[in-house]
């Protein structure tokens, strides 16, 4: 190949590698995390309110997803589970695996975030009357969010790479789809330069998007008593 | 009949016994200075007082209801919570509400007032403060002094039948202790019943109607003000006067 014919393979296959980008990547990503935000925030505050029985299952997930890789779990869920009768499709294997994945992760951070408000925020709440459902929602947790913004969105970040390890389950990716355009032209290095360049413009993109939260949170001046 | 009555109220953390059998009665009206030496037990005995510390053993009366300090219910702590208003030594005003929102906060979430009449109510309070100009200013843009006249304003906005100072200025720079004290004043002359742990004497023997020395948990003497201040009955409470005397 000559290098125009390069520079006319990369021009070619930019859209057909982003199109899989706009369209599983970052839906994967968005439905996950969000779930995955669920996950942890309900996972910290069990262990928060030191709720017996309820905290020790979290601590229990937490060492599991945290103690395995995420491809083992991939492979796990999508072709572990029809031997026992369960199958789900590549999409929803993908999306439940990286959102209980990233939720164990993301739980840390929340925890260490709830943590690290001043127990005299509870103890005011208490003092004007609010109860610890009200003071958990309305001071501690928008607090606890500030504290943890930057690290979850590294979380994110992360994910949105990690997407890539879905092409292994058969989800039509970037990832995947690059590696049978480069299957098919023999061009690994372009292509798969290619692809992580649009993965570095996804993060890009995210970190000013992070840059720009951190401003609007920061409103109050951030905690700064 | 008292406002408040504590009856033998016992509290310690670990082996270390923090309050050995406190009693103290408080009628409307009063205004009662707490003095000693730190870790005498003068802050954990207004954080039993409001459960913040849940009590070994002792009871509370509270408008003419007795409670088991040490087994009261949770909705019994928000009924008497209602009538109380409680002032921290470092403020803790909310720190993602402004100064409003803070007093507002209250009124809005635990009374369900609507937000035009909390609102309406919250500038007032914060008039009362000196502090309407800043109104919208968040925690972290006030002074200390600033910051603990906020604090008052959402304690007072609940309406409460007491207040409870838990050194209220000791963690102020010297020259902003005076408007802390100004609005304290304030607030008595208007007949607020209050419990102010306190290392400020001035307060104590000009402002206060009641004063009580405490050591080592317990109550070693209180008295009227003026007589607690001029004639000391117990050798270690002149001792303790003496000392603070001199520090100035």
């Amino acid at each position: 190949m000559t290098a125009q014919d390069i520079i006319r393979l990369l021009i070619d296959s930019f859209w057909k590698i982003l199109l899989p980008g706009l369209t599983v990547t970052i839906p994967l990503t968005v439905i996950a995390f969000s779930i995955a935000m669920v996950i942890a925030i309900i996972t910290a505050m069990v262990q928060y309110a030191n709720i017996p029985v309820l905290k020790q299952i979290a601590r229990f997930y937490i060492w599991v997803i945290r103690g395995t890789p995420l491809l083992v779990q991939l492979y796990v869920v999508f072709f572990g589970l029809p031997s026992i009768g369960i199958k789900v499709a590549a999409f929803p294997s993908a999306v439940a695996v990286f959102a209980v994945n990233e939720g164990a992760y993301c739980a840390e951070t929340m925890r260490a975030a709830i943590e690290s408000v001043p127990s005299g925020q509870m103890e005011a709440g208490y003092c004007v009357g609010m109860n610890y459902l009200q003071i958990m929602r309305r001071i501690v947790l928008p607090q606890a969010f500030r504290t943890a913004f930057p690290p979850l969105f590294n979380s994110l970040i992360g994910m949105v790479k990690d997407t890539s390890l879905a092409a292994n389950i058969t989800v039509a990716e970037m990832f995947f789809v690059t590696q049978r355009i480069s299957g098919r032209t023999y061009q690994f290095m372009a292509l798969y330069l290619e692809l992580a360049l649009i993965y570095l413009i996804f993060s890009t993109v995210l970190t000013r998007v992070q840059a720009f939260g951190e401003k609007k949170l920061n409103s109050y001046g951030g905690n700064k008593i | 009949m008292a406002l408040l009555e504590v009856r033998d109220l016992h509290k310690s953390f670990g082996d270390t016994v923090v309050l050995d059998g406190v009693s103290m009665s408080v009628e409307k009206g009063d205004v009662i200075a707490v003095l000693g030496p730190s870790g005498g037990g003068k802050t954990t005995l207004l954080r039993c007082i409001n459960f913040l510390e849940t009590a070994d053993s002792g009871s509370l009366v509270f408008d003419g209801i007795t409670h088991d300090m040490a087994h009261i219910s949770k909705k019994q702590i928000s009924e008497i919570r209602l009538h109380t208003g409680f002032v921290f030594q470092n403020y803790n005003l909310f720190r993602n509400k402004t100064a409003l929102q803070n007093v507002t906060e209250g009124l809005l979430i635990a009374r369900h007032m609507d937000k035009a009449e909390a609102e309406e109510k919250g500038m007032r309070m914060l008039e009362k403060v000196g502090m309407a100009d800043r109104a919208s200013h968040y925690p972290s843009q006030l002074s200390g002094g600033q910051q603990q006249r906020v604090a008052i304003a959402r304690a007072l906005a609940a309406d409460p039948e007491i207040i409870y100072f838990d050194e209220p200025t000791s963690a102020l720079d010297p020259e902003l202790i005076g408007e802390v004290l100004t609005v304290m004043r304030q607030l008595a002359d208007e007949g607020m019943t209050m419990i102010v742990v306190t290392h400020e004497m001035d307060f104590a023997r000009n402002v206060s109607s009641r004063t009580i020395f405490m050591e080592h948990g317990k109550i070693v003497e209180e008295g009227e003000s003026k007589a607690f201040f001029e004639s000391p009955r117990e050798e270690r409470t002149r001792e303790f006067l003496r000392l603070e005397d001199r520090r100035f």
